[in-house]
């Protein structure tokens, strides 16, 4: 009996420690989930220096054409770090300038036009993660698949190269196919 | 010997068993420090390696439990197959719920709910829960249970154990059993010699001094020993053959003394036997001759007596004057002859013991010689209830003597007075007999009770002088003694005992 009483203590204090989505929501909803996602992704790539120019950049996502996700996102970056740096949420508009972001998020909207949107960004070490259904599109690193109601990802490990962004084979374990090309 | 071996293998034995027993405990001892050093450095190791691969799982299924994909954290946990020791293997989320299991058996159990972190022991099975963190968040928790080898160690080192303190006490056995040979063999060289010693018991022998420790000290001392005694030895047996000598040479002489007692013995009863021979035929002749002079002397005395009758007239007064001396001589002959006879028969008749009424018997002597010479007044004094065990004719006529000697030589006192008595001592009684008459020197008292020895003269006191020695004569026969006490002119007292005990044979010895 003390056992189980002990056992449930300590379950009690680790269930504390949580972010609150885990805490409110047993089931997470698919823009959760793709919001937890974005933000954890962080911790598997590498950037080049000059993606950080000053010591306190932020760590910055962005998120185009999915409010949703990116309003969820700005709840779970809150107080949170990425290499060490606060987490930003920035909600783009379309047209907006891409500086100064090291996670672009395309929703399902602006898909169609992603050719066009990554233009403004040629030289910049951005990882751009897509919600395509038909396969990874061209300029995108990392596209939500969803399987059997869980959230999977294709990762795109050249496009990442050209980019400057080094993707850890821990990622690369996890995500659903690695594309060469 | 048999004693000595059995001591000497006992000491053989004690070595041994002590270099065994020494033996064991140190490889006991090495065997368990060992042992408890390698389970201690075995669970130490053990727990870190199921840690370090519990924190490597987390790790490695990190991403998996951060991006939801439990396919991914079953293939890294079953990367565990190529390592049998694992039992079971789960991964929980941060929920706690299980995200990822894996068993190389089927039907495994996981706990519905992990635990707080650390390793436990259960039996032969060790059960980890490791947090999985990622950026200082928990992602969830890997479980590890695995086969805990601890106690098969264990088991395994008692067997190791077991067999290498039975080699190292045979190694042990086998070194002791020559090794002590140095501590045995000269114990055993002693105790040989002892026994040698003592069989054959030649104490000139040595032990030969092997070593130069406790022992070769045990071995010079037992020399030194065995010295001593020799040297003791020969003293006592020089003792020995002193006394010997002097022990056959006090036999010797007692031999000699004994011989010269028989020789004596046998000269004396030889002597004795020509004595009584002797005796016997002075006697028979004493007798021959009285009895013999009896005759001839009744004639004298009868033709004297008839002559004074018959030619009385004839006779010329001189004549008649011879004749009555004639006839007063042979009537003192007859008297000498009657008394020679009597002391005779003393000598020869047979002794017939009976019970006696001593004062009747002198009572009657009295009135006897009362009768004889009724003119005499003697006041006489005779004890009553005298007894005796004697031949009563014998003893009659002793008391008769002694009376008579008494009447006699009261003769010229004034008072004469004779008493007759007893003192009793005890069972022994002394009879006595007293006057107060003439009396005699005690210078001469040695000279009284021989025959014909007379201490006063015919003409004062008549009398043949063999009286006294027929007294003694029947005393002796009976066994008692005889002796007087006496004072001239003023009495004398004879006494005499008839028991022939023990006290009285030793006074007349004396």
């Amino acid at each position: 009996m003390a056992a189980v009483i002990t056992r449930l203590a300590l379950w009690a204090a680790l269930c504390l420690a949580l972010p609150s989505w885990a805490q409110t929501q047993v089931q997470a909803t698919d823009v959760q989930v793709k919001a937890a996602f974005l933000y954890k992704f962080g911790a598997y790539v590498e950037w080049p220096s000059q993606a950080f120019p000053a010591p306190d950049t932020p760590f910055t996502i962005g998120v185009l054409g999915a409010d949703a996700v990116a309003e969820e996102l700005e709840q779970v970056a809150a107080g949170r770090t990425v290499h060490g740096r606060p987490v930003t949420v920035r909600h783009l508009r379309r047209g907006e300038p891409l500086a100064g972001l090291q996670v672009l998020f395309v929703g399902q909207t602006q898909a169609a036009r992603l050719e066009e949107i990554l233009r403004s960004a040629k030289a910049q070490a951005l990882l751009v993660v897509t919600d395509v259904a038909d396969g990874l599109p061209n300029g995108s690193i990392i596209n939500f698949v969803p399987v059997e109601n869980k959230l999977r990802f294709d990762i795109a490990v050249a496009t990442a190269e050209r980019m400057q962004l080094r993707i850890s084979a821990r990622l690369l374990a996890v995500a659903r196919r690695v594309v060469p090309g | 010997m048999s004693a000595g071996r059995f001591a000497l293998r006992s000491v053989q034995q004690k070595l041994i068993v002590m270099v065994l027993l020494c033996t064991l405990a140190a490889v006991l001892v090495a065997i368990a420090a060992m042992v408890a050093y390698d389970l201690r450095a075995y669970h130490t190791s053990w727990v870190a390696d199921v840690t370090t691969q519990a924190e490597l799982l987390g790790r490695t299924s990190a991403p998996a439990l951060a991006f939801d994909d439990a396919r991914v954290a079953r293939e890294n946990l079953e990367l565990l197959r190529y390592r049998p020791e694992v039992r079971a293997a789960a991964i929980y989320d941060a929920r706690g719920k299980l995200f990822a299991s894996f068993s190389p058996a089927a039907g495994t159990q996981f706990p519905a709910l992990p635990e707080g972190g650390g390793a436990r022991v259960d039996g032969d099975e060790l059960t980890l829960f490791k947090r999985v963190l990622g950026d200082g968040e928990i992602l969830g928790t890997v479980y590890l249970r695995t086969h805990y080898a601890l106690y098969d160690r264990l088991y395994g080192y008692l067997g190791i154990g077991a067999v290498a303190a039975l080699l190292s006490i045979l190694a042990a056995y086998l070194l002791s059993r020559r090794l002590q040979r140095a501590v045995t063999n000269p114990l055993r060289a002693i105790a040989d010699m002892a026994q040698k010693v003592t069989h054959e018991r030649d104490y000139s022998l040595r032990v030969q001094k092997l070593s130069d420790d406790e022992i070769g000290h045990l071995a010079d001392a037992f020399n030194a020993m065995l010295a001593e005694i020799g040297r003791a030895t020969l003293e006592l047996q020089a003792a020995n053959r002193e006394l010997e000598r002097e022990v056959g040479e006090r036999g010797r002489a007692e031999q000699e003394v004994l011989r010269l007692n028989a020789e004596l013995e046998r000269r004396v009863v030889e002597r004795t036997a020509q004595l009584e021979y002797t005796n016997r035929e002075l006697e028979s002749f004493c007798y021959a001759v009285s009895h013999d002079l009896r005759g001839p002397l009744r004639s004298i005395d009868g033709f004297s007596q008839a002559l004074l009758q018959d030619c009385l007239p004839q006779l010329p007064a001189d004549g008649q004057r011879f004749l009555q001396r004639i006839r007063a001589s042979t009537q003192r002959m007859g008297q000498l002859i009657e008394d020679l006879l009597t002391l005779s028969k003393v000598s020869r008749s047979e002794l017939r013991k009976l019970e006696i009424d001593v004062s009747d018997l002198a009572r009657h002597a009295v009135a006897e010689l009362a009768q004889r010479e009724p003119a005499r007044k003697v006041d006489v004094a005779v004890w009553d209830g005298m007894q005796a065990q004697a031949d009563p004719r014998l003893l009659r006529a002793a008391l008769e003597n002694l009376v008579a000697n008494a009447w006699k030589f009261t003769a010229k006192t004034e008072q004469p007075r004779i008493e007759i008595g007893c003192l009793r001592d005890g069972e022994r009684s002394t009879y006595f007999v007293r006057d107060n008459g003439a009396g005699f020197d005690m210078a001469y008292a040695d000279k009284l009770f021989g025959a014909f020895q007379r201490l006063h003269a015919e003409k004062d006191f008549p009398g043949t002088g063999i009286g006294l020695a027929t007294v003694q004569r029947i005393v002796h026969r009976h066994g008692g003694r005889i002796w007087a006490n006496a004072a001239q002119g003023k009495g004398a007292t004879f006494f005499f005992t008839l028991a022939a005990d023990a006290t009285v044979r030793e006074a007349a010895n004396g």
